[in-house]
């Protein structure tokens, strides 16, 4: 694989990489490299390994690594726990982001944020100090600041909820963001807003991993490279042609690349 | 139990004004000195608990409560039971007065006379142990009244009974909190009666806050008549043995009654509600939610009943228990029942025993949030229910607080 900044060192390096849960083997030695600046995307068939790496990238405790290794920008996360992976600067933004009634949005994000810069010495913020740089982000996805008082995606529609993932992708300011079918469920002004958000948060020296079924997302955020996962693996590597090809093709195309042994 | 013997040997001095009704509550406890640990409502409760409750020298006297806040706002009426202040206030709009002692009488009595002394052995306590100048009674009537905050206190070492009165005139609208302070190694027993007349709401909050081996015994009636609305919110915490006996009596039906309750164990404590809600006419209405959270060796026992007569067509009620349990030593036991007669009504109770949403604490991990900051959030999204119900307002008591910086 070809890095456009070939002169920086890897910001997130999968290396053969296995991972159970329940005692079932779901990914079967996952190779990625992503530099940074660079935009990734992963397609695939339902079931084909995608969330499931998206969550062990992120930590979730029902997950187990078999084999092979993560590093952030060289080093190993896997002794790492959920909270010190995003503070180190990796964002899981969730296919279905969680309610939590009762607690306040705006404090959550303040607690977040503060524990992101906490990580990279930067001084916390105050209430005040907060809502100021929030509302500044909440322009970058169109919401409005009665958002904050609510309690975590409560009462949300799909679309509120994925804006709301991406405002806090826009507060924490990761090294590496994985967006695990972030336009699932919008419609066309909605992807629009929040395509928009992910580009205008996209800076060279971070990556992004967005994982998608669909072309309409990728019509919107050009990706460097194109994956196709399948049975736990990536059996195939492109540039962005390869997503206009399985979209015209489908997935019974990229078959034929599975390593049937 | 000092207490008990005090009741055997008859060595209670009887108030001037209840004394014919004293001799009734000491005969009935003279035969039963003890709850029965076979009744239902009984049979949860930790008999050492129970005994270390009743094993402090009753006290009479007054001492002044530490209260975390003061009462600056002319918004808020403070009364503290005991300390021989009277009230008697008029104004355009509303009424606040003293009852007299044989109103006082009429409104208790026929909860005292009940024949079943295993039920009512809590009011029977109190009513027996309280003298004249512990009992607070008062009429209450008109509109936008201040918030009425009522404290009731105890000593360490020292038992200590408190009776609340409140005569709630027809379409009068009331906000009150009650506030039964613990202190270290005590026992407060408390009985409150109300009485709501006809289009009138009170919003009741009952925060019981304890500390080192504080015991609670909170017996609270409530008597509702016809297009009558009784809000209650209640909250109990650091109480090594705390009751809260809520009974509610819609005396006609056609009247609605909504309960948030919490109850929060942690080390060896045991902290109970029991509620029994009788609909004796047709068209009431409850929805009640009672919550616990039991952590470390701590026992929440939560027992629920619901009564519906075949007077009380169209009742609509709803019963529910749901509980967070932290630790595999703690016990939660609940129950809500249904004793339906009724056959034109609506009615459901339900519980749940859970920990933790495993997927709420990973997504705020996800963000940087640790363990213990996730756990927290939780939690005060569980307890955002109850303490949003409560009138009382978190500049005034931030319980919030208290119960968040608790372990």
């Amino acid at each position: 694989m070809k890095s456009k900044k070939e002169t920086k060192k890897p910001l997130l390096e999968i290396h053969d990489l296995f991972a159970s849960t329940e005692n079932l083997t779901i990914l079967k030695g996952v190779n990625i490299t992503i530099n940074p600046g660079e935009i990734h995307a992963i397609m695939g068939r339902n079931g084909c390994g995608k969330s499931t790496l998206s969550k062990i990238i992120a930590g979730h405790p029902s997950y187990e690594i078999t084999g092979g290794n993560i590093k952030l920008s060289g080093t190993d996360i896997e002794p790492l726990e959920p909270e010190e992976r995003a503070q180190s600067g990796i964002f899981l933004g969730f296919q279905y982001p969680i309610e939590i009634p009762g607690v306040s949005n705006l404090e959550f994000l303040r607690v977040a944020t503060n524990a992101r810069r906490k990580f990279l010495k930067k001084e916390e913020l105050d209430t005040f100090e907060f809502e100021d740089l929030v509302k500044e982000k909440l322009e970058i996805v169109k919401m409005e600041p009665t958002f904050l008082n609510r309690s975590i995606n409560q009462g949300f529609s799909g679309g509120e909820k994925k804006r709301n993932e991406i405002l806090q992708m826009a507060l924490l300011e990761p090294e590496i963001a994985i967006l695990d079918e972030t336009d699932s469920g919008l419609d066309i002004d909605a992807l629009r807003i929040v395509a928009s958000g992910i580009k205008k948060i996209a800076n060279e020296n971070s990556g992004i991993i967005l994982i998608t079924h669909y072309q309409r997302l990728l019509d919107e955020i050009k990706p460097d490279f194109v994956h196709v996962m399948a049975n736990g693996k990536i059996i195939k590597t492109g540039n962005s042609e390869l997503a206009l090809e399985l979209e015209k093709n489908g997935y019974e195309w990229t078959d034929k690349f599975i390593d049937k042994t | 139990m000092q207490i008990i013997e005090e009741i055997s040997k008859n060595r209670i001095n009887k108030s001037a004004s209840g004394s014919m009704l004293q001799k009734i509550c000491l005969d009935k406890l003279q035969i039963n000195p003890l709850p029965n640990h076979k009744s239902e409502i009984w049979r949860m409760a930790n008999k050492s608990k129970l005994a270390r409750f009743l094993d402090y020298k009753l006290n009479h006297d007054f001492y002044k409560p530490n209260i975390p806040y003061e009462n600056e706002s002319q918004n808020v009426i403070r009364l503290i039971i005991g300390d021989n202040k009277k009230i008697n206030i008029k104004e355009q709009e509303w009424e606040i007065k003293e009852l007299d002692d044989q109103k006082i009488l009429n409104l208790i009595q026929h909860k005292l006379l009940e024949s079943d002394t295993t039920q009512n052995w809590s009011a029977l306590l109190n009513h027996l142990l309280t003298n004249e100048k512990n009992i607070c009674g008062l009429n209450i009537s008109g509109r936008n009244l201040p918030h009425l905050e009522i404290i009731t206190n105890s000593k360490n070492n020292l038992f200590n009974s408190r009776t609340l009165i409140l005569n709630i005139e027809k379409n009068t609208e009331v906000e009150i909190s009650q506030i039964n302070l613990g202190d270290d190694n005590c026992s407060l027993s408390n009985s409150s009666y109300l009485y709501l007349g006809e289009d009138s709401q009170v919003n009741h909050g009952i925060v019981s806050y304890g500390k080192y081996k504080s015991h609670l015994i909170n017996s609270l009636n409530v008597f509702q008549n016809k297009n009558s609305v009784y809000n209650l919110g209640s909250l109990q915490f650091k109480f090594d043995f705390a009751r809260l006996e809520i009974n509610i009596n819609q005396i006609e039906g056609n009247a609605k009654t909504n309960i948030k309750g919490m109850q929060i164990t942690q080390d060896n404590e045991q902290i109970s509600t029991y509620a029994k809600i009788a609909f004796n006419g047709p068209n009431g209405f409850l929805d009640q939610l009672n919550k616990s959270l039991a952590r470390d060796r701590s026992h929440s026992v939560f027992e629920g009943l619901i009564v519906v007569p075949r007077i009380a067509q169209k009742t609509d009620a709803s019963q529910l228990s749901r509980n967070l349990l932290l630790s595999n030593y703690a016990k939660i036991d609940t129950k809500p029942q249904l004793e339906i007669i009724a056959d034109d009504v609506k009615c459901m109770h339900g519980a749940t025993i859970s920990q933790l949403n495993e997927n709420e604490l990973f997504y705020m991990r996800s963000r940087g949030l640790t363990l213990e900051q996730a756990s927290k959030l939780q939690l005060r999204s569980y307890y955002q229910e109850i303490i949003s119900f409560l009138p009382i307002s978190k500049e005034r008591w931030d319980l919030l607080a208290l119960l968040l910086n608790n372990k």
